[in-house]
């Protein structure tokens, strides 16, 4: 391999130092054509309180459907996208899939033909290091019949948006490709991240930022995740998913003392979650806790204080096994407590069925 | 080297067949080996508890990087990833392990921690040579910050080389939380550096962090890392060293370094430099301008000996200097006299003692009022300017021989100096001048006045003993009133048997606009200082300025601007919020400060005497009991005269 890394060095030295334009552009003209070519503008309600008016959309069907971002820009009669040779068309909305951060639109205009992605044949998978192309209506720099804007970057991770609740202000919890590049803008929402071959990865989401590293984080969800819902919406068999019940309203299940766990007084923003007693007899007791001990993880999810801990385990399910992981001294220890069967409030109503978590990206080609 | 062209030039021969998207998926191959390479030496760090807030800066409980630096378990991350002060360090290994982790000791100047993990057999990655590195070289950014086994990447170039005065190299990858601590790669699979944010213009863990995913990120070469590590490892931390010199102003990139100041108890004084000295040559590096030594000393730590030359006329001096970490503030130094105030005319053959404080060393040592101080050890002494700086340079503790004329015979009395004390004796004996007999024909204006100041558009108003007498230093007292309210007749009221008795003349400027100061302002209070010292005979020793409430903060600033100028504040009902300069033998400045205890700002208030009593500086409170926020009452007014009636004891 080493062998091979050297080769492209050396490559690379004499590209970067001859001809490095030339080389770059010729590869990509014919993607940046095509990807242009099947990008549209969304323009639609906005312009108040510093909300966007405009936001990006491709188009999926040659009979003029769009994907595009579900955002505040839809929440009019007056929807109007410009098609990359500039021409205006009315659009309404056909169908959303607000997890998803996806709407689709009908174009009013049926004799279009336009130039479209084939969800099929035109959408690959990419990991880290992979070098991709935005395309996007950011800032709506392109004004009037001028084509939309080009970033390029490389991904930067395929990896879930959400680890725990609250950690993003996002519907999308699931796996995005999260890109070096700054794509997130103002009205990129809704426009598409591809490969420099020019096949298809994601769809560019909504900004968004990180409240773990108070970072703004820029991502595009795979099109794998969308292709169904927007299949299905155009055929007009799609149903909007459920929505998860509302976790901040949720009672909390469990306490810590139902295990046997007394907590160090949690006065800070982040107390670590030190056990400050055990009760005698507890399950707590049995699995062999003692005062003193950090709890780290609950069930694999790190625990960053006192509070974390009492949301983990108000979520916990009856009758389950609950696995904590402790630190004492120097050393991390797993034990497994049982989880009583019936809930800490008598009065908790049943917990509504899960959705569906959609299916994971990764093998469509 | 030659090895080296062979192979560069061997594929180049097929270049011109390969197509160039080809070359394109040959880097983008080349990006995913080089990370691949990496990424088992790349872990995962997640804190608990700490802080949620460090300043300004959220700080953020999202994972963060770090790059294994031994087989035995040493990993180096970016402080920033610990600037919340976590009570618990996890590690998380590429293979999935998860270990706790021990934060062994921080580099302050780089911004690194390096941490422990009690495991074997790591995965240490290959280090670029630091003589390698070329801007516009690919350079890959790696962080391990979300869930996925495939360290997260961001590729981009090396933007510049010797960034942050040589700490570090600039990339334009996007650096961000995302993989700060984590490594930066070269094509090969070798790391060039450790991701931190830093800035030029800030110290401290989160300083740069508003420049994260700019374009514009900073990593610090793995090569310099590895040289410092065995120190590190023995669980010290490493500060920027320091030898406590500043250099005369200049375009840093044009402008020799001549030195400007040589601290006091620094160890550039210590080694003997002296202002004036042009800095040829550091660590054998020739020094031909300002940035130059900052380059070189940014690279060094506490604890470091460097060797410099400097230029002093015509000769060549060497020295030896090895760097501290924290610049001891300097304590002013005392004695323990109060010498007479010289009338004009009189010859200075010494310095006579009015007084004697009272527990003071030279009260121990039995120095007597009406003795004349004429030598300080070696040292000749003529006036009392002379005696305050010998003093004033000497350390806390220092053995010193005072030799005074008593009675016509010359004695040697040896007494150990003390800490300037600050409190103020509640009886303090004046000197009443007595007013000239006969008066002089020429004595400029007396008693309460109202006057413009050439030049200015400000006017002021005064108030000058009606018995001034032209033969006698008076103290200055500079009234800054606060905002929207100049309190003139209240002032002039309380004030006026205070400035008769303890020999004071009071001056009252006036704002521009009545609701406050405005910084720009201070011109005209020097022009205003300026212009009573040519009409009147003011002791240099004496001047303070007085403010109340909001007018405090322009009274501050004027001390702090005009250090030559002032040497007291006397500040009532307000605290200080800007940072005071360091404190300076050469330029004493003390402090009084007033507060009813009924005040909101008291708490604060008393916050401002610990700022200033931290950085040494002469400072005293004086409490109201049942005060709230109000001008200070009589008794204190008179403490205030007490204190300035002091400011010149030695």
């Amino acid at each position: 391999m080493i062998h091979r890394i050297l080769t492209i060095v050396s490559l690379l030295l004499l590209s970067l130092t001859w001809c490095p334009s030339i080389a770059h552009g010729q590869s990509i003209q014919p993607t940046i054509q095509r990807v242009q070519q099947r990008t549209v503008k969304v323009f639609g309600a906005g312009g108040i309180r510093r909300l966007h008016a405009y936001s990006t959309g491709f188009v999926v069907s040659r009979q003029g459907h769009v994907a595009t971002v579900w955002s505040h820009v839809l929440d009019t009669e007056e929807l109007t996208v410009v098609l990359a040779d500039g021409r205006k068309v009315r659009a309404k909305v056909l169908g959303a899939e607000p997890q998803l951060d996806l709407a689709v639109l009908e174009l009013q205009d049926k004799e279009l033909d336009l130039p479209a992605w084939d969800l099929e044949a035109d959408v690959s998978d990419a990991g880290p290091g992979t070098r991709v192309l935005g395309f996007s209506n950011m800032f709506r720099v392109a004004t009037g019949d001028e084509m939309v804007s080009v970033l390029h970057g490389v991904v930067a991770a395929k990896a879930p948006l959400a680890t725990r609740r609250g950690a993003f202000e996002s519907s999308y919890e699931g796996t995005a490709f999260i890109v070096d590049a700054v794509t997130n803008n103002p009205g990129a929402g809704g426009g598409v991240l591809v490969t420099r071959a020019g096949r298809l990865l994601g769809m560019i989401g909504k900004e968004l930022r990180n409240s773990e590293s108070n970072t703004w984080v820029n991502y595009a969800v795979p099109i794998s995740e969308l292709k169904q819902p927007i299949q299905q919406i155009i055929a007009g068999k799609y149903r909007a998913r459920q929505r998860d019940p509302d976790e901040t309203n949720a009672v909390a299940r469990f306490r810590p003392l139902q295990f046997g766990i007394v907590l160090v007084p949690d006065v800070l923003f982040r107390t670590p979650a030190f056990i400050d007693g055990v009760q005698p007899g507890s399950a707590a007791a049995r699995a062999g806790l003692q005062p003193d001990d950090l709890i780290l993880f609950i069930n694999g999810d790190l625990v960053q204080s006192c509070r974390v801990f009492k949301q983990s385990l108000g979520r916990i399910d009856a009758g389950t096994v609950l696995k904590l992981t402790v630190r004492r001294g120097d050393k991390l220890l797993p034990v497994e407590l049982p989880v009583p069967e019936t809930p800490d409030t008598p009065e908790t109503p049943k917990k509504p069925e899960k959705p569906e978590k959609p299916a994971t990206a990764g093998d469509t080609k | 080297m030659s090895l080296w062209l062979t192979i560069v030039l061997v594929p180049s021969v097929s270049l011109g067949q390969q197509p160039a998207a080809n070359l394109e998926s040959l880097e983008e191959q080349a990006f995913k080996e080089a990370s691949a390479v990496v990424a088992p030496s790349v872990v995962r760090i997640q804190t608990v508890g700490g802080l949620d807030r460090v300043g300004r800066v959220l700080t953020g409980t999202a994972a963060t990087t770090g790059v294994v630096v031994s087989a035995d378990g040493y990993v180096i991350s970016s402080a920033f990833n610990f600037a919340s002060r976590p009570a618990s360090v996890l590690v998380t290994l590429a293979d999935g392990r998860r270990f706790p982790a021990k934060i062994i000791a921080n580099d302050w100047s780089r911004m690194l921690t390096l941490l422990k993990i009690e495991a074997e057999g790591l995965s240490v990655p290959r280090v670029a040579p630091r003589d390698g590195f070329r801007v516009g070289q690919w350079a890959i950014a790696m962080g391990r910050t979300y869930e996925s086994p495939l360290p997260n990447l961001s590729v981009g170039i090396i933007s510049a080389l010797d960034r942050i005065w040589g700490r570090a190299l600039q990339t334009d990858a996007k650096i961000s939380p995302a993989n700060y601590g984590g490594p930066l790669v070269d094509i090969r699979g070798q790391v060039i550096g450790v991701l931190v944010p830093l800035s030029q213009r800030q110290a401290g863990r989160t300083a740069g962090v508003e420049w994260y995913d700019s374009g514009i990120g900073f990593a610090i070469p793995m090569a310099d890392i590895l040289g410092t590590l065995p120190r590190l490892k023995t669980g010290t931390d490493l500060l920027p060293g320091l030898m406590g010199i500043t250099l005369r102003a200049g375009n840093v990139y044009a402008s020799a370094a001549i030195i400007d100041r040589v601290r006091f108890n620094s160890p550039a004084e210590k080694a003997g430099l002296q202002p004036g000295d042009v800095i040829a040559n550091v660590d054998g590096q020739p020094i031909r301008r300002l940035v130059q030594v900052r380059n070189v000393l940014g690279n060094k730590y506490a604890g470091d000996t460097i060797s410099v030359v400097v230029r002093r006329g015509e000769e060549s001096v060497e020295q030896k200097i090895q760097l501290i970490g924290k610049l001891e503030p300097y304590t002013p130094t005392f004695l323990g006299i109060l010498p007479a105030r010289r009338k004009q005319g009189e010859a200075a053959t010494g310095v006579v003692v009015r007084g004697i404080l009272p527990e003071s060393p030279a009260a121990m040592a039995m120095i007597r009022p009406g003795d004349t101080v004429v030598q300080l050890d070696d040292t000749p002494v003529t006036d009392s300017a002379g005696l305050f700086d010998a003093i004033s340079r000497r350390r806390v503790g220092a053995d010193v021989t005072v030799h005074v004329d008593r009675n016509g015979a010359r004695q040697k009395i040896s007494a150990k100096l003390a800490v300037l004390p600050t409190q103020v004796p509640a009886v303090l004996e004046s000197q009443i001048i007595a007013a000239p007999d006969p008066k002089p024909a020429d004595l400029p204006t007396i008693g309460r006045f109202n006057k413009d100041l050439a030049g200015h558009d400000n006017n002021f108003w005064g108030f000058v003993p009606e018995t001034y007498n032209p033969a006698h230093g008076y103290g200055l007292v500079v009234w800054i009133h606060p905002g929207s309210d100049t309190m003139e007749a209240d002032i002039y009221d309380l004030w006026k048997p205070i400035c008769e008795q303890r020999g004071l003349i009071l001056v009252g400027p006036r704002a521009k606009e009545l609701a406050g100061w405005n910084l720009n302002e201070a011109g005209f209070i020097e022009a205003l200082v300026k212009e009573m010292q040519q009409k009147y005979n003011i002791d240099d020793q004496r001047i303070v300025l007085h403010g109340y409430s909001n007018g405090c903060r322009f009274a501050y600033h004027l001390a702090f601007k005009y250090r030559t100028l002032f040497r007291g504040v006397a500040a009532s009902s307000e605290p200080l919020k800007v940072t005071p300069p360091e404190n300076r033998p050469d330029l004493r400045l003390q402090f009084f400060l007033s507060c009813g205890d009924k005040d909101n700002l008291y708490r604060r208030v008393q916050q401002t005497r610990g700022r200033l009593a931290a950085m040494k500086f002469p400072v005293t409170l004086s409490t109201e009991p049942g005060l709230g926020h109000e001008y200070p009452t009589l008794p204190v007014l008179d403490e205030i005269g007490r204190w300035i009636d002091l400011l010149d004891r030695i």
